[in-house]
């Protein structure tokens, strides 16, 4: 079903909103296994990438696929996993029960949310809040209740946009940690992070900025590209041959 | 200078929030329009049956030229006086049709007998005593005969509507005086009208108006929970996440509306409840087919409710939104005064507002006991609204996931 090995396939993707370009004529493509950084400044593009490609949004041209599937399609839903950057999750509602709910809508039943929920919740460090209403927790808490639903029914493909934001080092590291275990188990994931130097964890980093791709590669690759020593070095290089360019 | 400095910041947020801005001028206008327009108008085409058997004819014994047969035509007068913009007459020879009052739109049904005129005018000699007129024969005196009988004419009345059936009463007494009058009878219109109250006069105003009070108090608080409820889940994002799991608009939207569904209906039970044990209102139909056209009618405001989510930004919006588009229908949906009595201009939006077929048909259950066939129109009227109101909550549904 995929295209070779890459589960994310996206040609010349155009998005404007009212004569503001957010994305201008961007390929990328994800292969299988990859822990795929998505790193970029503020506005650069990054959560209209992800919408576009989940089929949130409809690119105004350009096509994308996921695993095979040309999006928007509802066949992909059930292996897709979606952590947007607000934590959309139920603040009137306990942790437990947003777990309960989502999993409910990708047909889990009620003894494997349990046991999903136990193993993700000791991986967001919330076990012990697992019963305590979603609005009582911290703004980081939130985020990793958020990021715990989005990988409940073990997606293959799962896009995270900004799951480190406002996370403390520790636990961001362990995250990090997990993404990279997670990727071990065949799952493929586009974790946008705007801490460009975060994304020296990932397999293969893309720099976006104005809606364009500066530049992908590994880490190392960049680093040679760039001639820098670390990523938010290079990506200001690239970011100003980007300029001298236009 | 703080305060005003948080006026100013609140302020400023308004004028920077167009849709808000635009309900808070137009609002107001609005409902002053409506109110206006809603409440100035007088009956209308009123459909009413009148059975004229009358032969015109009066028998009267002279003092001068012994008996004479006059063609009087008392009942053709009392129809000719009556407002011809206030009623639409149907004129008929079967008095079976009298039955047709407080079915088919048929407000009332006056029988004028036989001898209507004649009775009429000996009766009223009978009770004056002689009296000169000028006839072609010349200046006769008329003289008091023996009791003919039968100078009633009946009125069929639906009270169902007291408001209405207190017009068509009103007009029928200005009618039958003016007659009275023009033939300078000393007989009262008590006399010579006798009127039979479909219900007994047992339904009052409190009666009258508790369907569509109930009614209306169950669509503000089902709408504006549900708009709200819709707006929240979208600008909070949930409603995004849920769409992209594998379930389809059309699953969400039936969840929404039968969560939503359930509380309308408790609702709803409750407000009759409380209504029927604290003011005594009459309920004497099926409690089954209220529920049922609370049902459906419940169903169609989940639509409404997912439509005004969608064309708000916010809550704040969302709320202005229900005020806008609920509190017209309370005026214009015969809650409180008839659908008869809106001018012309106003009707087509009566007729739109699901407000009015719930309120008709609650009415006819609760009042009159209407069963299937009495609310048919009314059931079909709100099953069409809730199949439509859904259709387009599934269109809104899928559209607010993709402009979250």
């Amino acid at each position: 079903m995929t295209d070779g090995e890459h589960v994310v396939q996206a040609v010349g993707l155009c998005k404007s909103f009212k004569g503001r370009i957010a994305l201008d004529g961007l390929d990328i493509s994800i292969a299988q296994g990859q822990l795929y950084g998505l790193a970029g400044p503020n506005g650069a593009g990054k959560t209209t990438l992800i919408r576009t490609l989940c089929g949130i949004l409809r690119p105004d041209k350009g096509e994308a696929s996921l695993l095979g599937w040309r999006m928007p399609s509802s066949r992909v839903r059930s292996q897709l996993g979606y952590m947007p950057q607000d934590f959309a999750v139920y603040d009137d509602l306990s942790v437990m029960a947003n777990l309960e709910f989502f999993g409910g809508l990708y047909e889990l039943r009620r003894a494997q949310v349990r046991e999903r929920a136990g193993e993700l919740l000791e991986l967001v460090k919330l076990t012990d809040r697992k019963n305590q209403r979603v609005g009582t927790l911290s703004g980081g808490m939130r985020r990793r209740v958020s990021l715990a639903i989005s990988l409940l029914h073990k997606p293959r493909l799962a896009f995270l946009d900004e799951p480190t934001a406002g996370v403390d080092p520790k636990l961001r590291r362990a995250l990090w940690d997990d993404f990279n275990r997670l990727a071990e188990q065949d799952v493929t994931l586009l974790v946008t992070t705007h801490l460009v130097d975060e994304a020296l964890r990932c397999h293969v980093v893309g720099f976006l900025n104005a809606g364009k791709l500066l530049s992908q590669g590994t880490p190392d690759e960049i680093l040679a590209e760039t001639g820098t020593s670390n990523l938010d070095d290079a990506f200001i290089e690239l970011q100003e041959r980007g300029e001298a360019k236009s | 200078m703080k305060s005003l400095a948080v006026a100013r910041n609140v302020l400023r947020r308004i004028v920077h929030d167009v849709r808000t801005l635009a309900l808070i001028v137009i609002l107001p206008l609005f409902f002053v329009l409506l109110y206006g327009n809603s409440f100035s108008g007088s009956y209308r085409d009123l459909t009413i049956v009148i059975v004229n058997e009358d032969n015109g004819l009066v028998s009267v014994q002279t003092a001068e030229v012994g008996r004479v047969t006059l063609d009087l035509g008392l009942a053709q007068s009392f129809i000719d006086a009556l407002d011809p913009q206030m009623f639409d007459i149907v004129e008929s020879d079967d008095p079976a049709d009298v039955d047709k009052v407080g079915k088919s739109g048929v407000w009332a049904a006056l029988v004028f007998p036989r001898s209507f005129s004649n009775a009429v005018v000996n009766e009223a000699l009978r009770a004056s005593g002689e009296r000169k007129v000028d006839l072609e024969e010349g200046m006769v005196t008329l003289l008091p005969s023996d009791p003919v009988g039968g100078p009633k004419t009946v009125l069929v009345l639906d009270d169902g509507n007291p408001l209405i059936a207190g017009a068509i009463r009103g007009a029928f007494d200005a009618a039958f005086t003016q007659v009275l009058q023009s033939q300078q009878s000393s007989l009262t219109v008590e006399a010579v009208l006798e009127v039979r109250a479909l219900h007994e006069g047992k339904i009052q105003m409190l009666d009258f108006t508790a369907p569509g009070i109930i009614g209306f108090a169950m669509t503000l608080i089902t709408v504006m929970l549900t708009a709200m409820s819709v707006v929240r889940e979208r600008t909070s994002g949930t409603l995004t996440r849920i769409l992209i799991a594998p379930i389809s608009a059309w699953e969400v939207t039936i969840g929404y509306t039968f969560a939503f569904s359930v509380i309308g209906v408790l609702q709803a039970a409750e407000l009759f409840v409380a209504s029927i044990l604290l003011f005594g209102i009459r309920f004497v139909g099926s409690p089954g087919l209220v529920a049922l056209i609370i049902v459906l009618f419940t169903i169609g405001l989940q639509g409404i409710a997912t439509l005004i989510s969608t064309l708000s930004k916010n809550e704040a919006q969302a709320m202005q939104f229900v005020l806008f588009l609920l509190i017209p229908s309370l005026m214009i949906s015969g809650v409180f005064w008839p659908l008869e009595t809106m001018p012309a201009t106003i009707r087509p939006l009566s007729y739109i507002s699901p407000l009015t077929y719930a309120n008709a048909g609650l009415r006819k259950v609760m009042l009159a006991g209407g069963g299937f066939g009495e609310i048919g129109f009314e059931l079909v009227v709100l099953a069409g609204f809730a199949a439509v109101m859904l259709l387009l909550s599934v269109l809104s549904m899928r559209r607010q996931a993709y402009t979250a």
